[in-house]
């Protein structure tokens, strides 16, 4: 793809369109959406992990003041069909669910009633006089109970919870092992999350009986896809449903789904036809929305003396829950497919499963393969300990380096245009590690405990047409945008992304004022309206940038050309050639210069809707350009962690005396989104790795249901971040983009564990569990003491 | 008894208006300032006090909307978010929010403005210590805070060439 590679617009550091709005109180949330007359819900969840529905009493509810009807998962087995999961993927299992469970519940949380009513106290008052008879059933609450022999069944239908399975080898690293010098093992734990987006999910559902037409005001990062599965689900055409997204406050993988809830809305409003409003409260959003990551890692690594993988092997389950909303592949095989990353390893090897248990289903959420550079980068540190060797070292061995790229991982992935070793090399320069040595080896002669952890990532970015073709996963990555050049000259544009808070507004209008030559501040992006936006794909798997701002790039520069077209007509010249818009204006290069032509943009837009006559021969009238594109099946952007940590022995408290990311994430559209979303990706890492867990105990009972028990770091426990870009363009891209916003919370993940571990040492602690909690370290730790004369670690 | 009788008759001074409303006793001052008065700036990320998105200022105070009964601010002066541009100029701590890049899907912000127009001129000159002590009370999921104590500093800092003038 030819690039050009001075840009007028693309990678200026503009401030975003959204903020004035969101800064003074007129953003537009879904709770904002107000329709009249509008009808709130409650829904009525289940108190067991596991339960038979006996009968659901809702007299005393339907009698309450207020109250429209009490509806239960029958009601939405006659309105609405069955979700069914079944793609064509190995080892995986065919799954279905009912909108609302009918006779059986799987997890804490899982919704049983819909309470219909006036307004949403009304509502939430009669949830609670829904009277549900259940008879208790035994659950299984982890991954080792799930597969147990003869352990009750969390989805009826399937042979066992082992919901799915694949293997993969790729050389021999079973005789790479009989060979090595050493074989390492090492293993990585990392606990469930959830999204916590600061708004929760929510929906208004306008059901207009007389054009039988749905409108449905949701919070979404996938408009149109949310759409084709709303209509499907109801038996309506899609264009009998319209999608509108207002303001998203945060979503993070949470707002990709149709959840149940969702359609419950949308069916009860069709049966009601009234508008129905449902604002989910946090107590269920943490426990009942979407779940996250929980998987139990181990990796063995065949090593010769100089700490060079031979052949590595990788086992990983993960604990999915109880509801597959996604297949139960979907976030576990990107992990296994892109372990190796930074590093050369031919012979690889893996075993991934994933079991379901009565617990919150899981999705995908910011980093889905977040695991995969502890793992990596952990099995470095494990080397190098085994081996007594410098860990920066046996990365340097290992590590990609330019003469290697274009590189075909042994899973069949292919990584060009990154730069591992060089970010790894700036990462350790700005850290000073011989300096952070000496601090580190003072500090511990008087009891304090310093630790640095390295941490390099290969982020998988964008994931076009042919990755799902190749995983087998319905759905596509390509991307449709059109760009309109109104009568006046006004510049509207969309694409089918969907933000949720990055802030898209600005950094797309650069990516259209670049291609078709005129001022950002002209153009307004629009999104989220499914009747206004082409049918994309909407905001997932860092997309945006490179999908959506590529596509709506390509599509600005087919807007140029026509203009240009017309413009030439208009000067009276044969051909469109050494013409271009600039700023607006048609600019004809002459005498080796661009020169003012006089004709605005402006001028040809009122030729192109006024004066179709006077257009060229075969020039349709108007100026409204529209376009699709598939990107590569993926891009692969890159990063080094660098964390700086103190552990205070005493009471098993981590700070963060330092963090540094060096980052190569191709062309950046507009430096200060990517630096907020860097920022934010490492903090969303650092949290969850130090603070954030969902506990569930025994039976199943989700302990950690309020934010005061499910914590999110706050402004007291983050540092700042020092972050260097290093931009490399994607030679297969339009404009060079890559993709980024996910790897921060890899790198951040691994990162702190590593350097936790690192000022641990002394005591022979290895951190194999997420998260780092005061509690957890205090555990590790009990009865330890820290070696005295500790050789020196050489640099 | 039906419902509505026992609605209670509010007179609540919002932005230096006075704003009379009917409701139920039970209603939280969040919901009202939301779905009465549809001064929906003020947002509701928990309704548990932790998340701080549904900070107003009571009295000039900071206090959390959703842990609020509207019967209990009868008499007392409410500021929301909406009263904080002047003639569509945006405050100086807006626009420093703005300039650094404070805010990303904005549902917190809402409540960190309030927060710190409150506390900017409580102590004019703070430290990022004690920004980041005060902000911990706002949780922000997307920013991971940097921008934000970088935008009040750059508040205060305005706000005292201000005074100055």
């Amino acid at each position: 793809m030819t690039r050009e590679e001075n840009f007028t617009h693309i990678g200026k550091p503009l401030l975003r369109k959204e903020d004035r709005r969101l800064l003074t109180g007129h953003g537009r949330f879904l709770d904002d959406v107000v329709l009249p007359g509008a009808l709130h819900v409650c829904f009525v969840r289940a108190p067991h992990a596991h339960a038979r529905i006996a009968a659901i009493d809702t007299s005393a509810a339907v009698d309450m003041s207020g109250v429209v009807g009490v509806f239960t998962g029958r009601d939405l087995a006659e309105w609405t069909t069955k979700l069914r999961l079944a793609p064509p993927i190995e080892g995986l299992q065919p799954v279905e669910m009912t909108t609302l469970p009918v006779d059986r519940v799987r997890f804490y949380g899982d919704p049983v009633a819909c309470v219909v009513a006036e307004d949403r106290y009304a509502a939430e008052d009669a949830a609670e006089v829904v009277s549900v008879e259940y008879v208790a059933l035994d659950c299984v609450t982890d991954t080792d109970a799930a597969l147990a022999d003869g352990a009750p069944l969390v989805d009826e239908t399937l042979p066992s919870n082992l919901v799915s399975q694949q293997s993969f080898s790729s050389g021999n690293p079973a005789a790479r092992r009989a060979d090595a010098h050493a074989v390492v093992e090492a293993r990585f734990n990392l606990h469930r999350h959830t999204h916590v987006p600061l708004e929760t999910r929510g929906c208004a559902a306008d059901w207009d009986a007389g054009r039988a037409h749905l409108t449905m005001h949701i919070g979404t990062q996938t408009p149109h896809p949310l759409r084709s599965q709303l209509a499907s689900r109801l038996r309506l055409a899609e264009n009998q449903v319209t999608v509108i997204s207002p303001d998203v406050g945060g979503g993070f993988g949470q707002k990709i789904a149709l959840y149940r809830e969702e359609l419950t809305v949308a069916a009860l409003s069709r049966h009601l036809e009234r508008p129905v409003h449902w604002r989910e409260d946090r107590l269920e959003n943490l426990t009942a929305a979407s779940h996250a990551r929980e998987c139990h890692c181990r990796t063995r690594t065949a090593v010769d003396p100089e700490g060079r993988i031979l052949g590595l092997e990788l086992e990983l389950m993960e604990d999915f829950g109880a509801y597959c909303f996604y297949p139960a592949n979907y976030m576990a095989r990107v992990v296994a497919m892109i372990l190796t990353g930074p590093y050369r390893i031919s012979d690889y090897a893996f075993e991934v499963k994933v079991a379901l248990t009565n617990k919150c289903g899981n999705g995908p959420m910011r980093a889905p393969m977040a695991v995969t550079s502890w793992i990596m980068d952990g099995t470095i540190e494990a080397i190098a300990r085994q081996l007594g060797l410098d860990p920066l070292d046996v990365r340097r061995i290992n590590a990609l380096t330019q003469d290697d790229l274009p590189y075909t991982m042994a899973t069949g992935e292919v990584l060009e245009d990154i730069t591992p070793l060089e970010t790894l090399e700036a990462a350790a320069s700005k850290i000073d590690v011989a300096a952070f040595r000496k601090r580190q080896a003072e500090a511990r002669k008087q009891g304090r405990f310093l630790g640095l952890g390295f941490c390099s990532v290969v982020e998988s970015t964008t994931y076009g047409s042919a990755f799902y073709k190749a995983a087998g996963i319905p759905g596509s990555g390509h991307e449709a945008a059109w760009v309109r050049i109104e009568p006046s000259g006004a510049v509207n544009a969309s694409v089918g992304l969907m933000g949720t808070g990055q802030g898209y507004e600005t950094p797309l209008a650069q990516a259209v004022a670049e291609g078709l030559g005129v001022p950002p501040d002209l153009v307004n992006v629009q999104m989220g309206h499914t009747d206004i936006a082409p049918y994309g794909m909407g905001s997932r798997g860092g997309r945006g940038a490179t999908a959506g701002g590529g596509t709506l790039y390509l599509c600005a520069r087919k807007a140029q050309e026509r203009v240009l077209t017309i413009a030439a007509c208009m000067l009276n010249l044969n051909e469109p050639t050494n013409l271009r818009l600039h700023d607006g204006q048609v600019e004809r290069m002459l005498d080796g210069r661009w020169q003012c032509t006089g004709v605005a943009l402006a001028d040809v837009a009122k030729r192109a809707y006024l004066e179709p006559t006077s257009l060229p021969e075969g020039i349709s009238p108007g100026l409204d350009v529209s376009l699709t594109y598939d990107p590569p099946p993926m891009t692969y952007s890159n990063a080094t962690h660098a964390c700086e940590v103190e552990v205070e022995i005493a009471t098993g408290r981590v700070s963060i005396d330092r963090y540094v990311v060096t980052e190569d994430c191709g062309t950046v559209l507009n430096p200060v989104v990517v630096r907020g979303q860097q920022q934010g990706a490492v903090a969303m890492g650092l949290s969850g790795a130090l603070f954030e867990q969902v506990i569930y105990d025994e039976s199943g009972q989700n302990l950690t249901a309020t934010l005061a028990d499910y914590l999110v770091a706050t402004a007291c426990e983050l540092p700042d971040f020092e972050i260097f870009p290093m931009n490399t363009p994607n030679r297969r891209t339009p404009a060079g983009i890559k993709g980024m916003s996910e790897g921060g919370v890899m790198g951040s993940i691994g990162s702190v564990a590593l350097a936790v571990s690192d000022a641990l040492a002394p005591f022979g602690v290895v951190v194999e569990q997420l998260p780092i909690s005061p509690q957890s370290l205090r555990t590790a730790l009990r009865g330890k003491r820290p070696e005295t004369g500790e050789k020196e670690r050489m640099e | 008894m039906k419902e509505t009788d026992y609605k209670v008759t509010l007179s609540l001074i919002v932005n230096g208006e006075t704003r009379n409303v009917r409701v139920l006793p039970q209603r939280l001052l969040s919901d009202v300032l939301r779905e009465d008065l549809g001064l929906t700036g003020t947002h509701v990320g928990c309704e548990h006090g932790v998340c701080g998105a549904c900070t107003v200022l009571v009295d000039g105070a900071p206090a959390r909307s959703c842990l609020t009964f509207a019967v209990q601010m009868e008499g007392h002066e409410i500021t929301t978010v909406e009263s904080v541009a002047r003639d569509g100029e945006l405050s100086p701590l807006q626009q420093a929010l703005h300039e650094e890049h404070g805010l990303q899907c904005g549902f917190c912000t809402p409540g960190i403005v309030m927060t710190f127009e409150a506390y900017l001129k409580e102590n004019p000159t703070p430290s990022t210590t004690e920004i980041r002590d005060v902000l911990s009370g706002n949780l922000c999921r997307c920013t991971g805070y940097q921008n934000i104590v970088a935008a009040i500093l750059k508040a205060a800092a305005t706000l005292r060439e201000k005074g100055v003038e």
